[in-house]
């Protein structure tokens, strides 16, 4: 499923693994994958996607308005999600902000007060997109949520803080760990109703759609 | 820290600065002195890159990055650099309709000079 084109989004930010894009149709294609080299990996490593690969099977979730999918356990295909083709969302957490995709995981400075397995809503929604409209938030998509999932509250990989003044016979090492927590983000929802721009609305004049084609 | 540490973090330098540890002990503590410091640099490096990007993409529609910032500030449109960045190269119609929003709001000088399209001979 996970084909050879590997995002840049993983590479950029993903400390821990890489994504990659299933081939999308029509809005949320890039229309030249090649004309941004890849990034060197030692980036920072604010932002971090789980691989498209482990694709988690849909959430047999309590909330009611998921109810009718309670009646079935199991969808008849667990690789086709229900939710719409190219969604993402541009969610604020701990004033940083994160490309969202339902489905995967992301890692965010460690939520004070939430357990394992809790329920989070996230409604800093800024942005909402599929493959064929975009829901641009002033500054926020109203009542848009984002409902996500506690897996684990672990801690960042050790970093060494040494300080050092030369010929001052100073010098201090500190081991420090960043507490982070994992959040497997379960759906997207509430944007339906919000003012969005479709492939319409772009005045895609002849030099742009030779780009979008190529 | 010991001989062992030393050691361990000072895999792939160069020559006996990996071996001995007279020499090891200084480099590894110039590389921690690095890393310190440019845990700090990489942010402002990383920001650069993004705003690099976003004027880049920017470029293409006909807007330059500062007007472009100037409209989405006006537009009251919330979205750090980095989810710009990262938008303007997967998600060009998305990005194109931030564009127009911003070019919208303000139309900005009038002095920016799209390059006029190379063809091919």
């Amino acid at each position: 499923m996970a084909t050879a084109t590997v995002s840049t989004l993983s590479a950029t930010f993903g400390t821990h693994c890489a994504i990659s894009h299933n081939p999308k149709s029509q809005f949320s294609q890039p229309f030249n994958l090649n004309r941004f080299p890849s990034p060197s990996h030692s980036h920072s490593s604010n932002l971090t996607f789980s691989p498209r690969l482990p694709l988690s099977p849909l959430p047999k979730s309590t909330e009611s308005a998921l109810a009718q999918t309670q009646t079935q356990t199991l969808s008849p295909d667990p690789q086709s999600p229900n939710w719409e083709p190219g969604l993402f969302a541009v969610v604020m957490i701990g004033s940083r902000q994160y490309i969202v995709h339902p489905g995967r995981w992301i890692v965010v400075q460690r939520l004070k007060g939430a357990n394992v397995n809790d329920k989070i809503a996230l409604h800093k929604v800024l942005l909402v997109g599929t493959d064929t409209s975009c829901y641009i938030g002033q500054p926020i998509v109203t009542n848009a949520v984002v409902y996500a999932t506690v897996e684990e509250q672990g801690l960042d990989p050790k970093v060494i803080v040494f300080k050092y003044k030369k010929k001052k016979h100073y010098r201090r090492t500190i081991g420090h760990r960043q507490p982070n927590t994992r959040l497997r983000i379960n759906s997207i929802m509430g944007y339906e109703n919000y003012p969005k721009v479709t492939m319409d609305d772009l005045n895609l004049d002849d030099t742009q759609s030779e780009d979008s084609q190529s | 820290m010991n001989k062992g540490k030393i050691f361990k973090l000072a895999k792939g330098f160069r020559g006996r600065a990996k071996n001995c540890i007279r020499i090891a002990r200084e480099r590894v503590e110039k590389a921690l002195q690095y890393s310190y410091r440019d845990r700090r640099n990489k942010k402002r490096d990383m920001r650069s890159l993004w705003i690099q990007r976003i004027n880049a993409g920017t470029r293409l529609h006909g807007v330059n990055y500062g007007n472009f910032m100037h409209g989405l500030m006006k537009e009251n449109i919330q979205l750090n650099r980095k989810v710009l960045s990262e938008i303007s190269m997967h998600e060009p119609y998305s990005f194109k309709s931030l564009v127009d929003i911003s070019r919208n709001t303000f139309p900005g000088n009038k002095n920016v000079v799209i390059p006029p399209r190379k063809v091919a001979i």
